[in-house]
């Protein structure tokens, strides 16, 4: 296999692949069962070449990357060959395994602040890997550890290199990690799901740096995500891996635009879009297998597998130029179908999912004083709530929120989201009546939370971010689902039948009753975790993240069913996520916290499409959006834990239209068109965009 | 400057810490069934004796007189009079104190270093011979009495092989020794007493020997289980995946992170083996602290139960003082 040509341009770096995996297969040896990570996979980088490592959990991508650095887990046989400037890393022996790693592959891993060691600076930790492969000494080293932390972004570099990684915050982990990972000098750079728990605003930035790594030193980039969409911008090639299987490879934009693969395109379909494409979910879950596939693995989950499919593998096939998949039936048909497609142009909003009927919120529409006696009763109502988490000594503490003012009806979805350390939780918290209100009002179904006794108390369920750790691990899933019935003492016998109800609901089957925590899937568990919430048909449920732990396409199944849960007219639903295309699926209305406050609030359609705030234009320009490139319109100038705001607007210290006003005047929510947004430069910012572009 | 005002933070917390025990052990071993009086006087002392003997010791007073005397003492360093030897309690437990803390720093000492080296040396050949092997004989260590040890080694290293003195004191009174501190080999190197220093040190080796080998035990455990805590963790694996050589690795990645947890077990082993080294003090005829507060105990001799319980207290929360400090020194995350 040859390295396959690249863009035009680029095409001398291509000629010589740097790595290049031939038939790698994996096997790991465990007492009472064996596990096939990788099978028959090969694939190429070269220097200078972005290729990006595509699939769910379970796929094998960190079997891969283990592979090239030679460490895989005890236990393992591999096959196949890893070749790596020529040699084989497979068949290295120790003395040569030991240069190549870090000087010949160097990982950024995927959890920077564990991957850190938490007893060496982190100056120290990069003038080790500088000693170490570039042979630097003392001054020097400590020189160029300034500029690499520099170079990734990172303010005051003298500073940060005295600090220890429990003083970074997650994107200046990231960003140090980068540098150790950089500062080996690599001619491959392995990147683990970089930007895995980054906001939107510094995956693009993130993503960035890695680009820039191979267009400007040369090297080889593999980008390893669960999230093609958001790396394909920065990537020469994608390589989707299913089941440790490679089943497409092909040219980043081809493969994003025209995917033929099934699975690539079921990947494709399950990531909710800014844009408002509906999702559409693939059943099943990926297999874990425990030999080498004789059929193809995505056969049972697949729309168009024949019998062929069940009986033998796929080849791989060269397509075209580069482009090559393991498929006997390759699809050719545009990724979503015409209807589905259409409603992404920003003059006509897309038809919401109707909520319930004909007491629903028209699309588009605000709020307005007759709609809402339409569409129910309040089921929440938040009043200039402040929350104040004090510090454990002393004055001070940290102001989470400041001013929040709600109000949501039977059968309304309302959707918060904000960049992490925004106050999206403790807005849940405060809900749920988890946190005291320092001060302001809470009220669910008329009552003040915080009043509320413990029967009452279950007119609000929550759904948790993490599955099956938000359910108790000695209880049933039976009595799991129960508790909020227990809690507001239904008899026995009731339970039972409510229990069943909500479960097919679910689309469970009773089988499931009996069963523990740790035997469930993650899209199971948080069926449950839903089915929970549901049972005791409540005044209003809070989804706090409810997918942000799950896999790609378990994901898009729990956004459907979640879907239709919200669109019950007997409850509100608060839908609370960092991910604003998960948001534009099914919420009515979409508030945007920054830092404690609202900064824009409206109809979701009317926000996402034409957003007012200079902060949500930031963030809908960062999210990234199927088969386009675009950049930002609005671009923040610094990471949110660097941004102080005393006094003004919050956003003043990151606002690329910040003006004296901004820092001196405190913003509160004015009315724009139909949604309201807290920046009295809202009229001048189309102009303002315009001479910046 | 920080770590500055926690010391002196946690040293005034050391007053009502200690006032606590005063007050505790004052009423404790008053409360303890014995008679003082009764057991220096012998079976044929008359009351007349008794009352005279009692008042003597000021134990006729009523229970709160006594206690403010106690306390009053306490403030003018005066630990009060032993009721067994009629001495000063302060003299005699400053001469029993040097050669117990002499003996339990130097063993401890030794302890925590092979400890950490043998732990480390384990942790990275986790479940193969060498590992097993210093498991086992940890295991064995801590498992065998110390009295028994301690004579078994007696009887190899002095009766049988001959290289270690007799088990009868802790220096040879030919040296001349001039006791300053009590610790004799202290005493040794400060006088520059040549003989004494060999004298002293040869002395010191086999009760060392057996406090080290029953302490160690729980020492290597810690050592070995979060040392491969460390090698397992993802931050040793990226380090070693980026091609860092392994004195680099050991020295920057591994010991400090594992050394972490071992100041607060140091500090707990320290404090047990200062009050249990009463065994090793009577097979070596070490005449130490542990031999004279037990002395006390069992006559219910007063001033030394209460002395010999504050100092015990003292050392302890002194030495977790230590261990907090070292603590916060090595791990970052630390906030004190």
């Amino acid at each position: 296999m040859t390295a396959p040509a690249g863009t035009p341009g680029r095409e001398a770096a291509m000629t010589v692949s740097l790595l290049d995996i031939q038939d790698l297969s994996v096997v790991i040896h465990r007492p009472g069962r064996s596990v096939a990570a990788l099978s028959n996979v090969s694939f190429t980088v070269a220097p200078g070449e972005v290729v990006g490592l595509v699939g769910e959990s379970g796929g094998g991508k960190s079997m891969v990357a283990r592979a090239i650095v030679g460490m895989l887990p005890n236990g393992s046989h591999a096959t196949g060959r890893v070749g790596f400037d020529g040699a084989d890393v497979l068949r290295m022996d120790p003395a040569d395994l030991a240069a190549h790693r870090g000087r010949g592959a160097a990982i950024c891993f995927q959890n920077p602040r564990g991957a850190l060691s938490p007893t060496r600076t982190v100056g120290r930790q990069l003038i080790d890997r500088l000693v170490t492969h570039q042979k630097m000494t003392g001054d020097r080293a400590a020189e160029s550890a300034k500029e690499l932390f520099a170079s990734v972004g990172i303010r005051n570099p003298g500073r940060r290199l005295e600090a220890f990684p429990h003083e970074l915050s997650g994107g200046m982990a990231q960003r140090v990690m980068i540098s150790l990972a950089t500062g080996c000098a690599p001619g491959l750079l392995i990147a683990d799901e970089p930007t895995t728990g980054l906001d939107v605003t510094l995956t693009r930035e993130i993503l960035r740096q890695f680009r820039h790594a191979a267009d400007t030193d040369g090297r080889g980039v593999l980008l390893i995500s669960h999230d093609l969409a958001s790396i394909a911008e920065v990537c020469d090639r994608v390589v989707v891996l299913y089941a440790g299987t490679v089943v497409e490879t092909g040219p980043a934009a081809k493969v994003l635009r025209e995917p033929a693969h099934p699975y690539t395109r079921a990947l494709l379909r399950s990531v909710p879009d800014v844009n408002g494409g509906r999702v559409v979910p693939t059943a099943g879950g990926m297999p874990l297998m425990t030999a080498a596939p004789h059929d193809c693995p995505f056969a049972p989950r697949c729309a168009h597998a024949g019998e062929d499919c069940r009986t033998a593998r796929p080849e791989t096939t060269s397509l075209t130029d580069g482009w090559s998949l393991a498929c006997f039936h390759p699809q050719e048909t545009a990724l979503f179908a015409p209807q589905e497609a259409a409603p992404a142009s920003p003059s006509d909003p897309a038809p919401l999912p109707d909520p319930q009927g004909g007491s629903s919120v028209a699309p588009g529409a605000s709020v307005t004083a007759d709609n809402a006696e339409q569409a129910g009763r309040v089921v929440l109502r938040v009043q200039d709530a402040h929350v104040v988490y004090r510090s454990r000594f002393g004055s001070g503490g940290h102001h989470a929120l400041r001013g929040v003012d709600l109000e949501l009806r039977a059968g309304e979805t309302l959707g918060v989201v904000g960049e992490s350390g925004c106050g999206k939780s403790t807005l849940a918290k405060l809900i749920m009546g988890l946190v005291e209100p320092s001060s302001g009002s809470v009220a669910v179904a008329g009552k003040t939370v915080g009043k509320m006794s413990r029967v009452e108390r279950t007119r609000a369920q929550m759904v948790f971010q993490d599955p099956i750790g938000s359910l108790s691990p000695r209880r049933t899933v039976a009595d799991s689902i129960a508790e909020p019935l227990r809690a507001a003492k239904v008899p026995a016998d009731a339970r039972a039948a409510k229990t069943e109800a909500a479960l097919s609901r679910m689309e469970l089957d009773n089988s499931i009753l009996t069963r523990y925590p740790h035997e469930l899937s993650g899209g199971q568990a948080q069926r449950v975790g839903i089915a929970r919430a549901l049972v005791g048909q409540p005044d209003l449920i809070v989804f706090d993240e409810p997918t942000s732990a799950l896999d790609v396409t378990v994901q898009a199944q729990i956004l459907d069913v979640i879907a239709d849960v919200a669109s019950d007219a007997g409850h509100g639903s608060v839908f609370i996520s960092h991910d604003l295309a998960t948001v534009r699926g099914f919420a009515d209305r979409v508030v945007v916290l920054y830092l404690g406050r609202v900064v824009e609030e409206g109809p979701v359609d009317e926000v996402f499409d034409r957003p007012k705030h200079p902060y949500t234009r930031a963030l809908l320009g960062s999210a990234p959006r199927l088969g386009e490139s675009r950049t930002a319109e609005v671009q923040l100038v610094k990471d949110l834990d660097e941004a102080d705001a005393a006094t003004g607007c919050a956003l003043a210290a990151r606002c690329p239209f910040v003006t004296d006003t901004c820092r001196s005047q405190e913003q509160t929510l004015q009315s724009y068109g139909e949604s309201r947004a807290a920046c009295w430069r809202v009229p001048e910012l189309t102009a303002l965009i315009g001479k910046s572009a | 400057m920080r770590i500055l005002r926690f010391v002196g933070r946690r040293l005034l917390q050391l007053i009502p810490v200690l006032l606590g025990v005063v007050v505790l052990t004052f009423l404790l071993v008053r409360v303890l069934p014995g008679d003082p009086i009764r057991s220096i006087l012998g079976p044929n002392a008359t009351e007349a004796d008794a009352d005279a003997a009692r008042a003597r010791f000021g134990l006729d007073q009523p229970m709160w007189k006594q206690f403010l005397d106690y306390l009053q003492g306490l403030f003018t360093g005066d630990f009060g009079t032993s009721i067994q030897s009629g001495g000063s309690v302060g003299g005699e437990m400053a001469l029993r104190l040097g050669p117990t803390l002499e003996l339990v720093v130097i063993a401890v000492t030794i302890a925590v270093l092979l400890a950490i080296w043998l732990g480390i040396w384990s942790a990275r050949r986790a479940d193969r011979v060498g590992d097993h092997t210093v498991r086992i004989f940890a295991l064995f260590g801590n498992s065998i009495p110390e009295f028994w040890l301690g004579l078994v080694l007696i009887l190899v290293g002095y009766a049988t092989l001959g290289w270690f003195p007799a088990p009868s004191g802790r220096v040879d009174p030919d040296t001349n020794l001039t006791p300053l501190t009590g610790a004799d080999l202290v005493d040794a190197l400060i006088t520059g007493n040549g003989p004494a220093i060999a004298s002293s040190a040869a002395h010191l080796v086999l009760p060392v020997l057996t406090l080290v080998i029953g302490v160690l035990a729980p020492l290597l455990r810690s050592v070995r289980a979060s040392a491969l805590e460390v090698l397992r963790s993802e931050a040793y694996a990226a380090a070693a995946a980026h091609g860092l050589p392994e004195k680099t690795l050991l020295r920057g990645y591994l010991r400090r992170a594992t050394l972490v947890r071992l100041p607060s077990l140091a500090a707990l082993v320290f404090g047990t083996a200062l009050g249990s080294t009463v065994l090793i003090e009577y097979v070596y005829s070490w005449q130490g602290f542990g031999q004279w507060a037990l002395r006390g105990l069992l006559y219910r001799d007063y001033p030394v139960v209460q002395a010999s319980v504050l100092i015990i207290a003292f050392a302890y929360v002194l030495v977790f003082l230590i261990a907090d400090v070292v603590h916060a020194w090595l791990d970052p995350r630390v906030k004190i």
